[in-house]
């Protein structure tokens, strides 16, 4: 009798348990911007593998690479990716080409502690339609200045574009690089001028999608950025960081992740002035520039996918990221005591973000980024006028959105 | 026995190009598959016509002039040097391709941060001798001259490679008629040395001019075409306009004008060698 119950035991574990609990874990595969994201995701996945019987597997990749792969997947019936990150302004084009999952069709409830900017790149149409991707990445440029320069001449820090050309010009009077531009064509010229041409009171489309690039306002900023670069250096990205950490200029605009690394940050730091001059009306001029995450269109593992995001996103997650090098998305995190003790810039990135600016929402943004960066760097090499300049790139801007 | 040769060449070659001259007359874009349309010789006339890609070809093309006539005179002039040197060609030899191995985008990443405004050794040196530092990638001035010395740097060891083996396999015997026929150094480089050469230098002309043409990394790392797209190369352009926003088809047609620009440059070289087999 014994050993028939023992017998039967062996034979229903053999028969039933045994494959419920050898099940393969399902594999969930997220194509990711490589470096601190990949870290703040490797820093929490765990426990929702063990939770889910999952394996998440991350491919960090170049930006370029990453929109590469994730075109190249959404030719599969079946994609290869669950998941994948979008630079913001990438949004549109995905959204136009159905490359993302809509999520509010998957029941997912918007959450509205994410920062309402944050939130709406999301959205599709921006702003107002169904989610599509959730905020994974916080982001916003920001004023960077050298806080020694600034303290050794009593200056405060400026508020508005025609202050900043005249602590600049101070600066370089004293044989200090005043203000440092970040002037390489393309993307980040484009980055560096769009935030004065914002301040200005200037756009590159109107709310018709009329190409706006030559008004008077951005003349008057393009014109203002020169002058900054006369009183100052064009450099890139890492001679920037350098010369305003070290004291060699003392003023540029940039990526958080550019001079704050965790609790350390190598520059002070403020929003970007949002006015002309100091008797003109404030604009948004912060230029938000978040790492959304998506769920696959074309995934198998849709709902899956979709609780991992949410799971990533959540603000458990956000707050153990942050100590690797994740920026928060999430009200409730960015003004967390705790974390705003160590991590002393986010109520700037937060008020930053709340006050930013999104880059024109168009699927052809791209195409009129190189237009654009093409232009301003003939205006500030003095190839071209700056009328010529901004009538070149209207007509080339409106090429590209002809498309 | 050539199907197999035949079968390679067909799945590696006439593929993708035959691929590539379908979707060129194509507005193929990667994220509409569906939405594929025949669209005739749109994409080329539109190529063509634009001033961003006009100023790319001729930025190509004085690129290939200049990088193929620097990097064969300097691999001619060290080739003779090494190859007339008694003993320490071998160490010689290798320390002078070291450049050639390293993967463009290694030697561009080197040349960045040499190339700083600062901490890069150029102006540090510009600035102990008392002189202004130079902005070197981001000055109309000095960005096409930048990536052409850098380009020369990496690819000149590459012509002396092929002309020192010209050099090696040149008879000792015509040297020793030469010498007893009284004739001095120039005349024996001018008469016996370079005929033996010749064809050595036009394969490094060859392979150089293509290898030009088709110049993108240096470009994409250190200067994205600017400033004011002096830098700007056919490559560049076709990412910039074409495969970075997923456009298979334009950037198609503009693979097959710069392929067909290699096809010219390269076509007396096919033709000399199909007359010599």
């Amino acid at each position: 009798m014994k050993k028939s119950v023992v017998l039967s035991l062996l034979l229903l574990f053999v028969f039933v348990l045994a494959p419920v609990s050898a099940q393969e874990p399902t594999t969930l595969t997220i194509a990711a911007r490589g470096g601190s994201h990949v870290d703040a995701m490797n820093a929490v996945k765990a426990e929702f593998e063990a939770a889910n019987n999952v394996k998440i597997e991350i491919l960090g990749l170049e930006a370029a690479d990453l929109k590469q792969k994730i075109g190249l997947d959404s030719l599969n019936a079946t994609g290869e990716l669950d998941l994948f990150m979008i630079d913001d302004p990438w949004m549109p084009e995905f959204a136009e080409n159905e490359l993302m999952a809509n999520l509010t069709e998957l029941g997912y409830v918007e959450d509205e502690d994410f920062l309402a900017a944050s939130r709406a790149i999301g959205k599709e149409p921006y702003g107002e339609g169904d989610v599509y991707a959730l905020p994974f990445s916080g982001n916003v440029m920001l004023f960077f200045y050298n806080k020694a320069l600034f303290d050794a001449k009593s200056l405060e820090v400026p508020t508005d574009w025609a202050t900043v050309l005249e602590i600049a010009k101070e600066f370089t009077a004293d044989g200090t690089i005043g203000y440092v531009i970040r002037g390489q064509q393309g993307n980040p010229i484009v980055s560096d001028f769009l935030p004065i041409l914002w301040a200005f009171g200037g756009d590159v489309f109107d709310a018709d999608w009329n190409v706006t690039i030559n008004s008077e306002e951005a003349k008057a900023a393009l014109e203002l950025y020169i002058e900054l670069l006369n009183n100052g250096a064009n450099y890139e990205k890492n001679d920037i960081v350098a010369a305003v950490s070290d004291g060699n200029a003392a003023m540029s605009l940039g990526w958080p992740s550019w001079y704050i690394s965790g609790e350390t940050a190598n520059a002070a730091y403020a929003p970007i002035p949002g006015k002309r001059d100091a008797d003109a009306e404030v604009n948004g001029s912060g230029m938000i520039g978040n790492w959304m995450m998506a769920v696959t269109a074309n995934s198998a593992n849709k709902e899956l996918a979709l609780e991992f995001l949410k799971f990533v996103t959540s603000a458990e997650s956000q707050k153990i990221g942050a100590e690797v090098g994740g920026v928060p998305t999430r009200a409730s995190v960015l003004s967390d005591p705790e974390l705003v003790a160590k991590y002393a810039y986010f109520p700037t990135l937060m008020d930053g973000t709340n006050n930013s600016v999104v880059r024109p929402r168009t699927a052809l943004w791209s195409n009129v980024e190189t237009a654009l960066g093409a232009e301003l760097s003939s205006a500030i090499s003095g190839v071209k006028t700056v009328e010529q300049a901004l009538t070149d790139a209207t007509t080339a801007i409106e090429a590209a959105m002809a498309e | 026995m050539s199907l197999p040769t035949v079968l390679v060449l067909a799945l590696l070659t006439a593929f993708p190009l035959g691929f590539t001259i379908f979707y060129s007359f194509t507005n193929f874009n990667m994220l509409k598959p569906k939405a594929i349309k025949y669209i005739k010789f749109d994409n080329y006339l539109k190529i063509l016509a634009d001033p961003y890609f006009q100023q790319a070809l001729g930025n190509t093309l004085k690129f290939m002039v200049l990088a193929v006539v620097i990097e064969t005179l300097f691999g001619l002039l060290v080739a003779l040097l090494i190859n007339s040197l008694g003993s320490g060609q071998k160490v010689l030899r290798t320390l002078i391709l070291l450049p050639v191995i390293l993967p463009p985008v290694t030697v561009a990443l080197i040349w960045r941060i040499m190339l700083s405004n600062n901490y890069g050794i150029f102006n540090q040196i510009l600035t102990s001798l008392g002189a202004a530092q130079v902005n070197w990638l981001n000055d109309v001035n000095t960005a096409f001259y930048c990536i052409l010395a850098i380009d020369v740097w990496q690819y000149m060891p590459f012509a002396f490679l092929l002309i020192y083996a010209s050099l090696q396999s040149v008879p000792v015997s015509q040297y020793e008629a030469a010498q007893i026929d009284g004739a001095n150094a120039i005349q024996v480089f001018l008469f016996v040395t370079l005929p033996n050469i010749l064809s050595g230098i036009v394969l490094v002309v060859l392979l150089r001019s293509i290898d030009s043409i088709r110049l993108f990394d240096k470009v994409n790392i250190l200067t994205r075409g600017g400033p004011a797209n002096t830098t700007a190369t056919i490559t560049q352009y076709i990412y910039n306009y074409g495969v970075g926003n997923y456009k298979i088809g334009f950037s198609s047609a503009g693979s097959i004008v710069m392929t067909l620009m290699v096809l010219v440059i390269s076509l007396p070289y096919i033709k000399q060698a199909f007359k010599r087999n």
